[in-house]
């Protein structure tokens, strides 16, 4: 594979909350272009990994850097105006406003090119078009995702994290998820994603990374991820 | 009929004051996320900085409400650090360790006010700029020039809030922490700025509210702040504290009630009968009307 | 005894009560200012009763407590598992009825006040001590209550509820019983202290029982320390004397003064002076001592 710019890198990151190591001497990479997923249980740390890159937590040791220029430490409003976004779990959209101001709050920063950037999201998702003046809270749970998925893209991101899309969905609803972020992916945006799905999340990406109670245990691209036994003893159950 | 027609009008300026300091509280509760329990006292303290401005630039009315406006927005960025400290001290933001740290500033400011103005003595408005002269008269039903100001002044100020609130980047930033401070943050809203600028936009309008309540009593008292604190606090608990539109209508209704009360009955009753509604209505529903936000 | 010295000690007392019965309900994170309004109440009443229909002071007491307990008790009903903010505002605007209904009862003295009221015994040596011993009876009753009560099942869950009020209701405490039985311990204490108060003075006027009162006791606690009673115990002589300490200019400023005092503790101590970790360290120290004799 040819070698391509790092977008994000992870080095040697220490996060706690408290007495609580949540990441010990965690590194990873994601490059441009790539679709990277990270793979574990519930508690591993992934939420942890991610909301610390963006910069909401700041990290007891290690380094984040983002297109070459260290972030950790920067705060998080400063690094997603820098082209980092992410989709927290859970959705993370604001229930009691419309989809349209939901929308409007990703391009928060970025308001130049927000009437661009509708009309490319509206495209991408229609049915958010049809329902911009519906309260968020009267969207399903696959709608939510794809509103949320919708507003990290009207910051005009270069990386998207995304954290544990599929949870709480219908699996057919999963499927369109992951079909629209591999979409997303071959028009430009490089993608770090965070999953205890593994098997659909693999079947996607290109690399992955496994973490555990707070560690990398393995590394390496999909296919080798899919067919290595521990993972698929651990996390896809064959 | 006619009484009533008057006291309506005249209710509906009252009202629009108190919908406009209910809703300078609420900015504060849901961005800042502080109960500030003396905001209607720093309006009162402006009132008087207004006042002493008249009174030295032979009534530069402009100059006077910027002096206003100026006061209050000072008087919140300062006390802006002592909320936030406050906030840090302990593990979950103890809204109730605001109130009374907002209650101790109210002392001091109402104290301030007692010793340092005329004696504590209530303080007029030079009569020409309330007006004494009817702009408006139907019978009974006579509005003083000063009154329509604070009336037109009044629900354009209540329009503009809930305009930036619904319609502008910042009123959006603003919802946002209101309803979730960390999935705002995710979005990358960096809650202390927009924090410090709720400080700054609730100082912008008590100053204005300062403004609006001279045109409309002609009059300041140390004592007026406490009054109306009381009063509006009342009504931003049976709003439902956090309750933007329930604060609308609360807020006009007891202004319309309190109008109504003072045509018809004599003076110092009419603030008690409010107060008994209000509390009537709070031990009845004790988290509000329309449901709490808190 | 001298003067000065007499009014330090009473009013010291009396502070030391009011404060007691406000924070006894803010265990459970209520600032109960319908106090300062049960002390009017019954302040007024005890008097008209006294003046008006001739009882005997040791007679008016009692109806004063009761009638605070008997109102503390009524609003509980609806108040007693409210949010703080709430119980704050029911008492703020209480006390602003009380005082309007107070300000145009002629019976009552209205804006006047009530004046002369007769010696509680034989003279005026006797109404003093008298007085004096009655309220540190009460400073002693009272404060053994609320030490009882904090060392006791009930004082422990109102910690809890303090902290969380639903993780405290899903262990199963009343919230609503527990909220209620401290206001009308509050509020009867209160009536009891209105009346002596006035007394003290052997007059009742509006200006006795104003906001200015909250925002001191309020100092005393929280100065003091609200996570445990001794705070009150430590705070109330202190900044009652701070205030005859000054030269009469400054202590009319004194109202500014707490209120400084009030937001510096809070936001440099906020757990106030006398925190719980001290008094468990000194109960420590104690024991430890006993144990050695």
């Amino acid at each position: 594979m040819a070698p391509s710019e790092v977008l994000l890198a992870v080095k040697d990151l220490e996060v706690s909350y408290g007495h609580i190591n949540a990441l010990s001497g965690v590194s990873l990479e994601v490059c441009r272009g790539e679709i990277v997923v990270l793979i574990g249980a519930n508690g591993a740390g992934k939420s942890t990994l991610l909301a610390t890159s963006l910069g909401i937590n700041l990290p007891r040791a290690g380094s984040v850097t983002f297109r070459g220029k260290l972030i950790s430490g920067q705060p998080a409003d400063r690094n997603v105006r820098a082209g980092l976004c992410l989709v927290p779990e859970g959705r993370g959209v604001f229930a009691a406003m419309s989809v349209l101001d939901n929308l409007l709050l990703g391009a928060h920063h970025n308001l130049r090119a927000v009437e661009r950037n509708l009309v490319r999201v509206y495209q991408w998702f229609p049915l958010l078009k049809e329902r911009q003046n519906q309260v968020a809270r009267t969207l399903s749970g696959g709608e939510r995702q794809m509103l949320a998925i919708a507003r990290a893209l009207m910051s005009s991101p270069e990386l998207i994290m995304v954290d544990e899309p599929s949870l709480g969905l219908a699996p057919i609803v999963v499927n369109d998820i992951f079909q629209i972020l591999v979409r997303l992916n071959q028009e430009g945006y490089t993608i770090l994603l965070s999953e205890q799905n593994a098997y659909k999340s693999l079947k996607c990406a290109h690399r992955g990374y496994v973490l555990e109670t707070g560690k990398i245990t393995l590394s390496g691209t999909a296919q080798e991820l899919l067919a290595d036994p521990g993972v698929r003893a651990a996390y896809i159950g064959a | 009929m006619q009484v009533f027609v008057a006291q309506v009008i005249n209710g509906l300026s009252l009202g629009s004051i108190y919908v406009l300091l209910v809703t300078g509280f609420n900015l504060l509760l849901l961005v800042a996320m502080i109960i500030h329990f003396s905001y209607p006292q720093v309006v009162v303290f402006s009132m008087y900085i207004a006042w002493v401005v008249l009174r030295y630039t032979g009534n530069n009315v402009p100059l006077a409400v910027l002096a206003s406006v100026g006061a209050s927005v000072a008087i919140n960025l300062a006390s802006a650090p002592l909320f936030q400290k406050i906030m840090k001290n302990r593990e979950e933001v103890d809204i109730n360790s605001t109130m009374v740290v907002s209650m101790g500033i109210g002392m001091i400011i109402t104290d301030v006010l007692s010793h340092g103005f005329n004696k504590g003595l209530p303080i007029s408005f030079p009569k020409e700029l309330v007006g004494d002269v009817a702009v408006f008269r139907f019978g009974l039903i006579s509005l003083l020039s000063g009154q329509v100001v604070s009336l037109a002044v009044g629900v354009l100020a209540v329009s503009g809030v809930f305009l930036l609130l619904y319609k502008t980047r910042q009123g959006r930033a603003f919802r946002a922490i209101a309803e979730d401070p960390n999935g705002a943050r995710l979005v990358g809203i960096p809650l202390l700025s927009t924090g410090l600028q709720s400080y700054a936009l609730s100082g912008i309008l008590g100053g204005l509210i300062a403004v609006l309540l001279a045109l409309m009593l002609g009059y300041t008292s140390p004592g007026l702040g406490e009054l109306v604190a009381h009063k509006v606090l009342g009504v931003s608990i049976i709003a439902g504290l956090g309750n933007l539109p329930g604060g609308l209508v609360v807020g006009l209704a007891l202004g319309i009630l309190e109008a109504l009360i003072q045509g018809y009955l004599p003076g110092s009753w009419s603030n008690a009968i409010a107060f008994l509604v209000l509390l009537v209505v709070i031990l009845v529903k004790p988290r509000g009307l329309f449901g709490i936000k808190l | 005894m001298s003067l000065p010295l007499y009014y330090f000690l009473t009013i010291t007392a009396i502070n030391i009560l009011m404060s007691w019965a406000l924070y006894l309900p803010y265990r459970v994170a209520h600032l109960h200012f319908l106090t300062v309004a049960n002390m009017a109440i019954s302040g007024y009443l005890s008097g008209w009763l006294v003046q008006g229909l001739g009882f005997s002071f040791w007679a008016a007491l009692p109806i004063g407590l009761l009638a605070g307990g008997l109102l503390g008790w009524l609003l509980s009903l609806f108040i007693g598992d409210a949010p703080t903010f709430t119980v704050v505002i029911v008492g703020f605007t209480f006390i602003y009825i009380t005082r309007t209904v107070i300000e145009n009862t002629k019976a009552v003295g209205a804006t006047m006040g009530m004046f002369g009221l007769p010696l509680v015994a034989g003279s005026p040596a006797a109404h003093r001590w008298a007085l004096l011993a009655l309220l540190y009876a009460l400073v002693l009753v009272v404060g053994f209550l609320i030490h009882r009560f904090e060392h006791s099942r009930l004082g422990r869950a109102s910690s809890a509820v303090f902290v969380d009020k639903d993780l405290a209701t899903s262990f199963g405490v009343d919230i609503k019983k527990l909220g209620r039985l401290l206001q009308v311990f509050s509020s009867t204490v209160a009536g009891g202290c209105g009346v002596i108060y006035g007394f003290l003075y052997r007059s009742f006027h509006l200006d006795f029982f104003t906001f200015q009162l909250v925002g001191l006791f309020m100092t005393i606690i929280f100065v003091g320390g609200y996570a445990t009673m001794w705070g009150v115990v430590v705070a109330a002589p202190l900044l009652y004397g701070l205030t005859l300490l000054f030269p009469p200019e400054v202590a009319s400023w004194r109202i500014v003064i707490y209120g400084a005092i009030l937001v510096a503790v809070l936001v440099l101590k906020p757990e106030g002076f006398i925190t719980r970790r001290l008094i468990l360290n000194l109960e420590r120290l104690l024991s430890s001592k006993r144990k050695k004799i």
